[in-house]
């Protein structure tokens, strides 16, 4: 009877352990802009769904157009960070804005040193 | 047990001994007499022994079956076998026995003593319906015995494959091993429990204990961290991965964590979420549009799409009195 109920505990505690053990996860993004872009992401996908929807009542010949105005001024008072056009898809490893291909994340640079090294899968060299 | 089987391989070379030493002092004669002798007696004591060891198995089921009763309150709580002094009575009965036998006295009483134990741990096992007991399983089955004939016939269907017209294989061994096993039905018997989980009851009564202590978890957790060893190789390191869940599982199912049991129905008769809006105007047009496009949205749960129409109507709500204004 007790070894049941100890057994049940124990799986409950294999469960629980990856999320109360403190692991130390002390990591470091590349950059303070990186950071700054990380925080971007999270708030957009926060208010995406009300940005969303007060878009809808701003887009929109049917509604009256004090409603729209209304719905302006709420989209315009919600946090500026929430808004996807802030974000800039930087280089994964380098967080280099500029020169990023989007499959890969990467910036030109890091995708280069990458291929030739033969640790990008399926990349290889141009010729024809 | 040793020294009979060394005087038993000595037998051996003491025939041979005498069969070369023909014509041999009287002194060798003697001798040779006298190993006969020990030959004998060790032959006599093996003997005793095999009549003890019979006696003894008499004695212990003999006492088995009073015992059985006695110690049946003693081995629910603990399955601690050590810790459970021997009953008495078979203690003495061992030890009796012990003297009985030849030599080796001590050795014998505790070959005997670890022997009781041996048993009761297994009638202990046995009450509590733990371990499948080989003779219920071995009870039900029959040997099938086939004629020779019939096992000729499926050698010979084995080695060359009969083709119908069609091309498929005669098969006529089939309905034979069918009428067979239709002898003995598949529901007769004790139940041995080895695939389905044993009676509920157990289950019921662990409820009714409290929930464990804080003392309970913190064992808990230790045992967990150390029984949790570092992986010793890559599979075990991807097992524990996966467990995690930052690894997929493989086969990949493409519909992980996406548990959408709605019909289709749900996902595009969405107007019975309309039902608290007013029944002309804009809104109602806008609210349209609304579901139109939702129904038409393969990516959204229904819970998603009834969440964006409630918004909605949150929204319009708040602002029932600029829209009364117009």
């Amino acid at each position: 009877m007790a070894e049941a109920a100890l057994c049940w505990v124990l799986r409950a505690a294999r469960q629980v352990l990856p999320l109360s053990c403190p692991r130390q996860v002390r990591s470091y993004y590349v950059d303070w802009r990186m950071l700054r872009d990380v925080k971007r992401r999270k708030m957009a996908y926060e208010h995406a769904d009300e940005r969303l929807r007060i878009n809808a009542i701003r887009k929109n010949s049917i509604l009256p157009k004090e409603l729209q105005e209304v719905a302006d001024k709420e989209i315009a008072a919600l946090p500026r960070d929430s808004c996807p056009v802030r974000i800039r898809n930087r280089c994964v490893l380098t967080s280099r804005p500029r020169g990023v291909k989007r499959r890969w994340r990467l910036s030109r640079i890091v995708f280069r040193h990458f291929a030739d090294h033969a640790q990008m899968s399926g990349v290889q060299r141009a010729m024809w | 047990k040793d020294k009979s089987a060394a005087s038993k391989d000595s037998t051996p070379e003491g025939a041979a001994e005498r069969q070369e030493d023909g014509a041999e002092t009287p002194k060798q004669q003697l001798l040779d007499i006298i190993g006969n002798m020990k030959v004998e007696v060790s032959y006599r004591k093996k003997l005793q022994k095999l009549k003890a060891s019979e006696n003894k198995k008499q004695a212990m089921n003999k006492l088995e079956g009073p015992d059985s009763e006695g110690s049946v309150p003693q081995g629910i709580t603990e399955n601690t076998q050590r810790d459970k002094p021997l009953n008495p009575e078979l203690v003495k009965a061992a030890s009796a026995v012990a003297s009985s036998l030849p030599h080796d006295k001590k050795q014998a009483e505790s070959e005997l003593l670890a022997q009781l134990r041996r048993h009761e741990e297994t009638t202990d096992k046995l009450k509590k319906g733990e371990t499948v007991n080989i003779r219920n399983v071995i009870s039900e089955m029959t040997v099938k015995r086939q004629s020779s004939a019939q096992w000729g016939a499926k050698l010979s269907g084995r080695i060359s494959l009969q083709f119908d017209e069609d091309g498929q294989r005669i098969r006529p061994e089939r309905s034979s091993a069918q009428s067979m096993d239709s002898r003995r039905s598949l529901k007769v018997g004790k139940r041995l429990n080895i695939f389905t989980k044993a009676s509920t009851e157990p289950e019921h009564a662990l409820k009714t204990v409290s929930s464990p202590t804080i003392w309970d978890l913190e064992f808990a957790k230790e045992v967990a961290a150390v029984t949790a060893q570092p992986p010793r190789n890559g599979f075990e390191e991807m097992i524990q991965w996966t467990k995690e869940g930052i690894l997929w599982e493989f086969p990949i199912d493409n519909e992980v964590g996406m548990e959408d049991d709605a019909e289709f129905h749900e996902h595009i008769f969405l107007e019975k979420h309309l039902e608290g809006f007013p029944k002309e105007g804009p809104i109602r047009h806008f609210m349209e549009l609304v579901i139109c496009g939702l129904s038409k949205n393969p990516y959204l749960s229904v819970k998603q799409k009834v969440e964006h129409i409630e918004w909605f109507q949150k929204y319009f709500e708040e602002k029932k009195e600029l829209l009364q204004e117009i």
